[in-house]
């Protein structure tokens, strides 16, 4: 039984007349592995091949190198296709982190902060991430953080502390920690911390875990997002579109609970 | 069964039984026909998880009793080295294969503790050659160097190498232009694009479609291939036609 999420997959048409935001998307090639063409124009044109509406994207040069010129990497994408793709302000705790969050704090189309603590090097629950988690607290913007169990600086359970000083800030766990033997800690972690959202990409995720995510916290409290140009759009939304879950809760992963974040106005 | 587009679907790596340390169900036939069903799978070739993570030889008996009966599933055995006896000597093993059916060999050198290139499997991979039997092996059981000395070594070996994650390109490509009989399944190929790219530079025979289930999500490369930017015919010899070459299956 097919249903408008799985029979246009099965069909090989795009989706129609569902709203996709893909709330975890980079741009931009990687030192450490190829990829074939990360560039806007290919992941626009792949958005379009699935029916995505949305992306909101970091630039890897960014998360990887340089705060200053990957952000800028990042609003030239956003600013070449104002209708399609969303950009987070990339900070980095070793990189004028306040000054690079002044610089883009008024920018149309950033709308998120993307934290790394792994490729940067500095713990999740550091101090010098204070200024973000206050600015993301005041102004209601919401935070992505790269999180892997069982990782020295950014295991979600360090989200904790976090949200003991700052229990109005919005974050999203980026992978939901990654590893499966972690979701089940993550899941247990979110129903502490009703502000803490988990976001799905990752090489280890399978809609048995987004029904099993579901089903303890609620769809509203699941986020779709692929990492691609990392790893391929097409790999993690079909985990959605066919898990065994009612159509407003995979419609909800897919769209719905990421809008409800942001302000309508900037999506 | 095909999909809606009539695109006909061979799993080349799916699998039955329990696993000890993941949630992934109840390991049964009846469960992986169904979800083959949810996905319009037509077709699978599965192996044994007790072939894998218990011994071979029982798995490979268990997996005949498991699925016969079940027209869609293609038998593929686990393969040792007969160093200590454990399993038949080659020539033996291959022959009981092909007369129980099975249309593809499955090997783990990481988990069983042996080394793909050396010289105690060599026999068993010269008896596979002979047979014309596929050898399927997840990316994390060998080094690419080794599966490259493999396959130069035996080229009427045809190797599906799965799992290989969105890291790869650098070193695959390079192995698929010197080694024309080694091939990738589609379970977890997670570069952007990766998948064109690699049917643009090396053929569409050299990329097969595969789940990796009951492990994997199905969705992931069901997703992957009809959602590709790859025409209808492409897709279909991915879908379900170069493996069903490979593995000389004619069961629709």
């Amino acid at each position: 039984m097919t249903d408008v999420l799985t029979g246009p997959v099965l069909s090989r048409q795009p989706l129609v007349g569902v709203d996709v935001i893909d709330a975890h998307a980079h741009v931009g090639g990687y030192s450490r592995f190829f990829t074939p063409d990360p560039t806007p124009e290919a992941m626009v044109r792949v958005m379009d091949r699935c029916g995505v509406r949305l992306a909101v994207l970091s630039a890897t040069h960014a998360i990887e190198l340089d705060v200053r010129r990957g952000n800028e990497e990042t609003a030239a994408a956003v600013r070449r296709y104002p209708d399609r793709l969303r950009g987070y302000i990339v900070l980095n705790p070793h990189q004028d982190l306040e000054a690079e969050l002044a610089r883009w704090a008024d920018e149309p189309g950033m709308i998120g902060i993307k934290l790394h603590p792994d490729l940067h090097g500095y713990p999740l629950d550091g101090g010098r991430y204070a200024p973000v988690w206050e600015y993301a607290e005041r102004t209601g913007m919401p935070v992505l953080t790269h999180t892997w169990s069982g990782s020295d600086v950014d295991d979600p359970a360090l989200l904790a502390s976090v949200f003991e000083r700052h229990p109005e800030v919005r974050v999203l766990a980026g992978h939901s920690g990654a590893v499966a033997d972690g979701f089940p800690r993550v899941i247990e972690l979110a129903t502490r911390y009703p502000n803490l959202y988990l976001e799905i990409c990752g090489s280890f995720f399978t809609g048995r875990w987004l029904a099993r995510m579901v089903g303890e916290l609620g769809a509203h409290r699941v986020i779709y997002g692929s990492d691609f140009p990392f790893i391929d759009l097409r790999y993690s939304i079909g985990r959605v579109l066919f898990a065994e879950l009612p159509l407003a809760d995979r419609r909800m992963v897919l769209g719905t609970a990421f809008r409800a974040l942001v302000d309508k106005e900037d999506l | 069964m095909t999909t809606t587009n009539g695109v006909e679907l061979l799993d080349v790596n799916a699998m039955v039984g329990r696993l000890p340390a993941e949630d992934v169900g109840d390991g049964s036939v009846a469960e992986l026909c169904k979800t083959m069903d949810r996905f319009a799978i037509g077709s699978a070739l599965v192996a044994h998880s007790a072939a894998w993570r218990h011994d071979p030889a029982t798995g490979n008996r268990l997996l005949l009793d498991e699925i016969a009966g079940e027209p869609r599933l293609m038998p593929c055995w686990v393969g040792l080295p007969d160093t200590c006896g454990e399993v038949a000597p080659p020539a033996e093993f291959v022959e009981a294969a092909t007369r129980a059916g099975v249309r593809a060999v499955r090997l783990y050198p990481g988990d069983h503790g042996f080394r793909f290139s050396g010289p105690d499997v060599a026999p068993l991979l010269d008896a596979i050659a002979r047979a014309e039997l596929p050898l399927i092996l997840d990316l994390d059981q060998a080094s690419w160097a080794d599966i490259e000395q493999v396959a130069a070594s035996r080229p009427r070996l045809q190797i599906v190498v799965c799992g290989l994650g969105y890291r790869v390109l650098r070193e695959l490509a390079g192995v698929l232009d010197r080694a024309t009989n080694v091939h990738v399944d589609l379970s977890y190929l997670g570069s952007h694009l990766g998948l064109e790219w690699l049917v643009e530079r090396f053929g569409v025979h050299r990329v097969l479609f595969g789940t990796g289930m009951p492990v994997r999500d199905p969705a992931d490369a069901v997703s992957r291939l009809l959602w590709s930017e790859l025409d209808d015919e492409n897709v279909r010899m991915i879908g379900a036609g170069t493996a069903g070459r490979l593995l000389g299956w004619t069961g629709w």
